[in-house]
């Protein structure tokens, strides 16, 4: 890349325009990138902090809690297992509003029995065994709630103390709460709750038998991942986001494709120069999208500094971004590897230069 | 063939389709160039000057005939065989420079060195003596943009000799400039010539060229016709 370097260096007027797109589309892919890691949290953060393996759902309730309702005979089909902890899980979501005059509250309530396997800590299990109350994420404490505030549950005439902080954690963009099951079964069914729940929750056990035990029960089985699915936005989300980020690499690819061929036709003269002196295809094209290359990197890896700055100065507000190392990775290295790729298109055009034109002569 | 011959064309023939027919611009053309011998080539416009100078220079095959470069038969060679032989025994001059406009002086003979992979350190040192042979040592950081066109076209011999090439093919290298350069241009050539044993081959018109010639030969209906003697 003898020619390639020097080319860069002295004429890099010519090379800003290209640079400032990919630098450009490189803080874009970075900024995509981080509200894309910042949403998934947002919607799944608190579920995926629960400690289980597999979620048992009403069949055809699509992992959607509020479509799922199943009965105590289901569970015991699925504690009946060895090597399985299984517990029901109560979900839904919830309007709290305060009886102090605090602001409203939206919620994704879930219901535990106070000796499920999910309640990991002493003084958690102790604050669901005691009189009904509140369990609320970490972040509501940040926003002035307090131990001992009420709040009255939308839908019921039950009013419930705050009794305690947990993890930061969202379900549904919603910050997560934890009851008694049985204070989640009377707001969601009164009295007449029959035990009901919304899905059981799965630890241990093999993929044959809890696909046994979900055909007997009629239900469905699914991994903590495909759980997340069911999450209100989720799989709208990540695939927009996915398919935006996918359209930016192939706008990237094209742009610098169309640059790298215009190149390539300006340059006609002096490809067939360096090929009469005896440069081969492949010195010519090594050159070239090398030159590409490095461009593109170094446009890529500004763009994605600033995109990183950008998406750190944003997420001291309340806006759901987030850096995640290895997705920012991915986005600054499949940028290159699309840029060089479009520069692939000039290939034929490169080889097919005759080293005759240097002397003027049409082959 | 002459124990010393580094260039011979022989029996070359190319035509282009010219409408319903075809206009035949070398014609079972034979010559032969010794290592260290000057010719000049002349002819009219459209004679087949540069036509012959790519063929000789294997950048473009003949319908038929054959080039033989330092001993070595460039039929039946391949693309890659033929760029090969090109770049370790062929070099150009061309009308203008031709340089390329991001390289400095020195930069455009280490692109030589380059491409023949070349240690760097090496080719630096050959660059500058070279430029030292043409008098431009002191503008070897110069950009194109920065020399004169008799500079230029200096460096652009240098560049040549920068390929120890035992072919050097020059088409009309004096063309855009005026006499006096010209004749440094000139005297550049026929001295690289001997002084580095290249088979020299030009194609110019000017009374210098023909004057420092040891041969001068017409290009005329598709053959060489030689000129005194
Ligand atoms: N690719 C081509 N297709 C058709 N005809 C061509 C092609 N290349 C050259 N010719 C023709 O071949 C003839 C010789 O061309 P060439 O360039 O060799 O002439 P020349 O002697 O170098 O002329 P000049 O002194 O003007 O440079 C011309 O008539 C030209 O039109
Ligand atoms: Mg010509």
């Amino acid at each position: 890349m003898f020619l390639a370097l020097r080319d860069l260096r002295r004429g890099a007027r010519r090379f800003m325009l290209l640079g400032v797109v990919i630098a450009l589309v490189a803080v874009l892919s970075t900024v995509l990138s981080g509200l894309a890691t910042g949403l998934v949290t947002d919607g799944i953060s608190g579920l995926r902090a629960l400690p289980f393996e597999h979620l048992a759902f009403q069949r055809g309730a699509d992992a959607t809690f509020s479509r799922s309702t199943l009965r105590p005979a289901a569970l015991e089909k699925f504690e009946a297992l060895s090597g399985v902890e299984a517990t029901e899980v109560g979900s839904s979501f919830v309007n709290a509003a305060s009886m102090d005059g605090g602001p409203s509250l939206d919620l994704a309530l879930f219901g535990l029995s106070a000796d499920s396997f999910l309640v990991e800590r002493p003084e958690a299990r102790a604050a669901l065994a005691d009189t009904p109350g509140l369990v609320l994420a970490s972040e509501l404490r940040d926003e002035g709630v307090e131990v001992g505030d009420r709040y009255s549950l939308g839908g019921s005439n039950l009013v419930l103390p705050v009794v305690g902080f947990t993890f930061a954690g969202t379900y549904g963009h919603a910050p997560i709460a934890f009851t008694s099951l049985a204070t989640w079964q009377q707001i969601q069914f009164g009295s007449g709750a029959d035990g009901r729940y919304s899905a059981i929750a799965l630890r241990g056990g093999s993929n044959d038998a809890l696909d046994a035990a979900a055909s007997a029960t009629e239900t469905d089985v699914l991994t903590k991942e495909a759980a997340f699915g069911g999450s209100p936005g989720y799989t709208a989300e990540t695939t927009t986001m996915s398919l935006i980020r996918g359209f930016l690499l192939v706008i990237s690819a094209l742009v610098i494709g169309a640059f790298f061929t215009v190149l390539t036709v300006q340059r006609t003269r002096q490809i067939g120069l360096l090929k009469a002196m005896g440069a081969s295809n492949g010195y010519v094209l090594r050159d070239g999208i090398g030159q590409m290359a490095i461009l593109v990197s170094a446009a890529t890896l500004g763009g994605v500094a600033i995109g990183c700055a950008l998406v750190l100065a944003v997420g001291r507000t309340k806006a759901p971004v987030e850096l995640n190392v290895a997705s920012v990775a991915t986005v600054a290295l499949s940028l290159i590897v699309a840029g060089v790729g479009g520069s692939l298109v000039a290939f034929r055009r490169v080889t097919q230069i005759e080293p005759a034109i240097a002397l003027g002569v049409e082959p | 063939m002459k124990a010393d011959t580094a260039l011979a064309v022989s029996g070359v023939r190319v035509s282009f389709p010219d409408g319903r027919h075809e206009r035949v611009v070398l014609d079972r053309l034979d010559l032969e160039i010794a290592a260290g011998e000057l010719v000049v080539v002349s002819g009219q416009s459209g004679a087949g000057k540069s036509t012959l100078l790519a063929v000789a220079g294997l950048l473009r095959r003949p319908d038929s005939g054959e080039v033989t470069i330092a001993g070595i038969s460039a039929r039946g060679l391949s693309q890659r065989q033929r760029t090969a032989l090109r770049r370790d025994h062929i070099a150009f001059v061309y009308q203008s420079a031709n340089l390329l406009p991001s390289l400095t002086a020195i930069e455009q003979l280490e692109l030589v060195g380059h491409i023949h992979r070349e240690r760097s350190t090496e080719a630096r040192r050959r660059a500058l003596a070279l430029l030292d042979e043409i008098d431009m040592a002191d503008r070897a950081d110069q950009l194109p943009s920065q020399l004169s066109g008799g500079e230029r076209q200096r460096v652009g011999i240098a560049r040549a000799l920068m390929a120890t090439p035992s072919v050097l093919i020059a088409d009309e290298p004096t063309a855009s400039l005026d006499p006096a350069r010209a004749e440094v241009v000139t005297n550049l050539l026929a001295a690289a010539a001997t002084k580095h044993a290249i088979a020299t081959l030009v194609v110019a018109h000017d009374t210098i060229a023909l004057d420092r010639a040891n041969r001068h030969l017409i290009l005329d209906a598709g053959r060489l016709r030689e000129v005194g003697s």
